[in-house]
């Protein structure tokens, strides 16, 4: 049979878009799919091929070396024409891994993901996020589904069946995990996001942004320099390049200048509203609605009429 | 109105060119990376506290101390004492970029490394071993101490006297516009004495040594300290204070200054540069009359002239450092660089606010440039005083 | 601790210009060292101060590369390694990672083999964990805080819920995060010293074996990212923008 175009994310949500982003390759390929689930199924497991279980001699999400023995074991075994992996830190490395492994090109960041004779095509962000690039690679690939570059499949998962592979030595361990207080609503998946930035003086000041946040009903999160230099906030807050790709219908971004990197991360938000008091910040150039103007004034201005209303 | 500062690395371009048609390829690389360096460095540490300090908010010693630690006083220094013995144009073209960074720390570290250069020059081996190592690295800091309240231009008439008492000296007498003063905690003074004029150098700590009030009304170069230093019944060791023979302190410190007016011609080709750069960045956004100030004529016009100004000042600078580094006389080049320097920036800067029109008028960030610019026709030489110097040096030739 | 360093030098991007058709002029563009990577080349230096040791800063590029390795040396590293690669010869990521692998492996003892988190321009963030899989090295990835021991490796890995401590034994290999340290400058001494340091240059033929991976990866266009949003501004005092912003958004249906 014509090998299959294989899907992984260890993130549940993130599964169903990579889902969504395989079923089109396989059409095109003439192909099936097959979602890999490790350890064990996910509630609400979204697909719309066969589900292939894996499990092995010990945890395999435990750690990326063996997520991707595992993912690399299925592959040889089913053949595969591409491997659609979910962009997630932990999914990099996993993608990464197995196309070592398997000595195979591997792509990342993608989204409209086509195929074109024998080679994976897709779109991704170059230079900053400044500008967009069109790559090929031969397949068999892998290559990594950029989140909020497809909208989950709607569907419940096909036949299913159990794989058994072996982990692999354990090279990594882990020793201990602390988790953050921390309890932020998920930006990813936010309809509304406020975003703050430099032009707030101190960690304090984010209340205001907080404020506004909680007046929208909308998710907050960051430029890097917040959660990266200055740690007012956690690094899943950080929305950019090198962190989160937002997509929400409303994207506020408060006093936040706009480096490439940062605008990388939003340019798929819907309506895109800035305030700043800098009216040559280069965020206004991606700006649907701007108000140049100090933030200290204006962001408790909209939250009062926001809550007025 | 938020003005964008320049990127210290548009100047790597122009200082490329400089470097690579005044020394071999591999030394204009090496140089070139060492300029691209201190660029980033100035960028990201001195460049965000500049405003402030003109505003009276900041404290220089911060910023003097990246340019210390970066060894910016010791690149042209030779080895031995903590100098890195590179030519002096490299020096030069680095305090182009301090100058471009903030013009008030380029000015106190330009004015120290006179100092340091003096005793370089001038001292004895135990001076050179006591304290070059020290004023290289920046921990001590010197001021330099000529000019007085009845003479500037004419120095020769200076009325401070040191007086010859066995083994010390006396020094009595008053110094005005001393950068640094209250600082440093050496200054090179200038006296007169029975067979001249002489350098002194004398400890901030001496009981003799008086700093009066800071001068707080400057138009510019307000980030630096600047006060009146007088010298009461000042007692200074011959042997330890005397820098270089007793009757030609004068003759020194001509030498001196014409190495510093290099300097202080190339701190205000980088004054200019950043006006100009703020210039250049506004006309591009701002618009009018359905175009942008970038568009017009008259704009470009100016913009052409501040280019060839700034290129020509920078070029003619460099031109004196070179002959100073081929041990030929410099005397006049240095003279005319610095003149032609410090007037083109007064220009420049000035053009740079009339370009910004109403935000130039009345946003520090903008005009203090030129307010900066502005000591520079008047000290270290003013251009009445290099005039005639440049002049009488033509005729001579002439004769 | 024989420490490597991997670095790569990448195109300025906030220098980079567009031609009129959106194509980005990459012909002469400003190169510098990629910014991640100076967290890299910190953490390794660190750890050569800490263990003593030498550091080996290693690229594979052209010839403008070379400048990403003296400001890599400037910082702290011993000597230099230069994967010379020419313009036609372009690897993926997993061709890179191969040869890096390589030249690693002729190095001899290796302890620690740190790279960042990724390349400035690019940002696949794949190349760490490649080259560990070649090297057959444990990977820890994203570390915000390294810590060598007794021949293991300890790193604090930013995750999404929190932190998770990782160790492994060395020789193992190390992507650190941008949240890992503060880069220094260096002082012009070590400008000038770093630029007298002798760099080893390897062409990449003499890496390059019969296994090597050729995976066909081709970047067939670039373009501009275009914007196309309204750019509308509201003026007026605090409130009156305010209110202005909140009826264009209901108009917009987003609120």
């Amino acid at each position: 049979m014509t090998a299959s175009v294989l899907s992984y994310s260890e993130n549940a949500d993130l599964a169903g878009e990579v889902s969504a982003a395989v079923a089109e390759v396989a059409k095109q390929l003439g192909t099936d799919v097959l979602a890999l689930e490790l350890d064990e199924i996910s509630a609400g497991l979204r697909s719309s091929g066969r589900v292939v279980l894996v499990k092995g001699d010990r945890e395999l999400e435990a750690e990326a070396d063996s997520a991707a023995a595992a993912i690399a074991q299925v592959a040889k075994a089913k053949g595969f024409r591409a491997i659609l992996v979910g962009e997630t830190r932990f999914g990099t490395v996993v993608a990464a891994k197995v196309a070592a492994r398997l000595k195979v090109g591997s792509l990342g960041m993608g989204k409209n993901l086509r195929v074109e004779g024998e080679r994976l095509v897709l779109e991704r962000d170059a230079y900053g996020g400044k500008f967009v690039a069109r790559v090929a690679v031969k397949m068999p690939c892998v290559a990594m589904v950029q989140a909020g570059a497809y909208t989950a499949i709607d569907g419940a998962p096909g036949p299913q069946e159990t794989m058994k592979v072996t982990a692999g030595a354990q090279k990594v361990a882990l020793v201990d995990t602390r988790l953050s207080q921390r309890g932020a609503t998920d930006i990813k998946s936010a309809r509304i996001v406020v975003s703050a930035g430099r032009g707030f003086a101190k960690k304090e000041d984010l209340a205001l942004a907080q404020d506004l946040a909680t007046a929208l009903g909308a998710a907050l999160g960051c430029s890097r320099p917040l959660s990266s230099d200055l740690g007012w906030m956690g690094e899943e807050a950080h929305i950019g390049l090198t962190g989160a790709y937002v997509h929400p219908q409303l994207y506020l971004a408060v006093g936040i200048s706009g480096q490439l990197q940062h605008v990388a991360g939003i340019k798929d938000s819907k309506v895109i509203v800035v305030i700043n008091k800098d009216g040559q910040a280069p965020i206004f150039q991606v700006a649907d609605y701007g108000i140049v103007g100090d933030l200290y004034d204006v962001v408790p201005a909209l939250t009062k009429i926001l809550k007025q209303s | 109105m938020e003005v964008r500062s320049v990127l210290l690395k548009l100047l790597g371009a122009e200082h490329e060119q400089v470097l690579l048609s005044l020394y071999e390829a591999e030394g204009a690389e090496t140089y070139g990376s060492l300029l691209r360096s201190l660029s980033t460095v100035l960028e990201d540490n001195v460049i965000p506290l500049s405003l402030a300090l003109d505003q009276g908010k900041g404290d220089i010693k911060e910023t003097r101390k990246v340019l210390f630690e970066q060894g910016v006083c010791k690149l042209s220094h030779p080895g031995g004492y903590g100098g890195m013995g590179l030519p002096f144009g490299v020096y030069a073209l680095a305090m182009e970029l301090a100058g471009a960074a903030d013009a008030s720390t380029a000015m106190s570290l330009g004015i120290h490394n006179t100092v340091a250069d003096a005793i370089a020059q001038f001292g004895s081996g135990e001076q050179k071993r006591l304290l070059l190592p020290s004023l290289l690295s920046g921990e001590k800091l010197a001021a330099f101490a000529l000019t007085e309240p009845s003479s500037g231009s004419d120095a020769r008439s200076m009325r401070t006297k040191a007086t010859k008492e066995g083994k010390n000296y006396v020094i009595q007498g008053s110094k005005m516009f001393i950068t640094n003063a209250g600082e440093a905690d050496v200054y090179l003074v200038f006296a007169s004495t029975g067979s001249g004029h002489g350098a002194f150098l004398v400890e901030g700590s001496n009981p003799g040594l008086k700093v009066g009030k800071e001068l707080g009304e400057k138009l510019g170069m307000r980030g630096s300290h600047t006060a009146e230093v007088r010298l009461e019944k000042c007692k200074v060791v011959a042997e330890d204070s005397l820098l270089g023979n007793e009757g030609l302190g004068f003759e020194h410190a001509k030498l001196l200054l014409d190495s510093s007016r290099i300097v202080m011609g190339m701190i205000c080709v980088g004054i200019a540069r950043t006006a100009y750069g703020k210039a250049l960045a506004y006309a591009k956004e701002r618009e009018l009359f359905g175009k942008k100030l970038s568009d017009l004529q008259l704009t470009r016009e100016k913009f052409a002239n501040s280019a060839i100004d700034i290129s020509a000042a920078r070029l003619l600078c460099m031109h004196a450092s070179r002959l100073k580094e081929l041990g030929l006389p410099f005397t006049s080049e240095a003279a005319q660089g610095k003149l032609f320097a410090t007037e083109m920036a007064v220009r420049t800067c000035d053009a740079a606010v009339q370009l910004l029109g109403g935000y130039g008028y009345t946003s520090d960030d903008v005009h203090r440039h030129l307010r900066d610019a502005r000591l520079l026709t008047i000290g270290e030489g003013a251009s009445e005083v290099l005039r005639m110097l440049i002049a009488s040096q033509e005729l001579e030739q002439e004769t | 601790m024989n420490i490597v360093v991997l670095v790569k030098s990448a195109v300025n991007e906030a220098e980079l210009r567009a031609d009129p058709a959106g194509h980005p002029v990459l012909n002469g563009a400003a190169m510098k060292m990629s910014n991640f990577d100076m967290n890299g080349v910190e953490e390794a230096v660190r750890q050569k101060e800490k263990n003593g040791g030498t550091v080996i800063v290693m690229t594979l590029g052209g010839a403008e590369a070379k400048k990403a390795i003296r400001e890599a040396m400037a910082m702290g590293g011993t000597r230099a390694v230069h994967i010379v690669a020419e313009p036609s010869d372009a690897p993926d990521s997993l061709g890179t990672a191969y040869l890096l692998a390589k030249a690693i492996k002729r190095i001899g003892e290796v302890d620690l083999v740190v790279c960042s988190e990724g390349a400035s321009d690019t940002y696949q963030g794949q190349v760490g964990a490649m080259v560990a899989e070649f090297l057959d090295m444990p990977f820890l990835a994203y570390a915000r805080k390294v810590e060598t021991v007794e021949g293991k490796v300890r790193c604090e890995q930013g995750a999404e819920k929190g932190v998770r401590v990782l160790e492994a034994k060395l020789p193992a290999v190390v992507s650190v995060v941008s949240e890992a340290n503060v880069p220094r400058y260096p002082t012009l001494l070590q400008v000038m010293v770093a630029g007298r340091k002798a760099i080893e240059d390897l062409p990449l033929s003499s890496l390059k074996g019969a296994d090597y991976p050729e995976t066909g990866m081709e970047v067939l266009d670039v373009t501009l990212q275009s914007a196309n949003r309204k750019k509308v501004l509201f003026e007026g005092s605090p409130e009156e923008a305010a209110s202005k912003l909140v009826e264009a958004l209901k108009q917009e249906g987003v609120l």
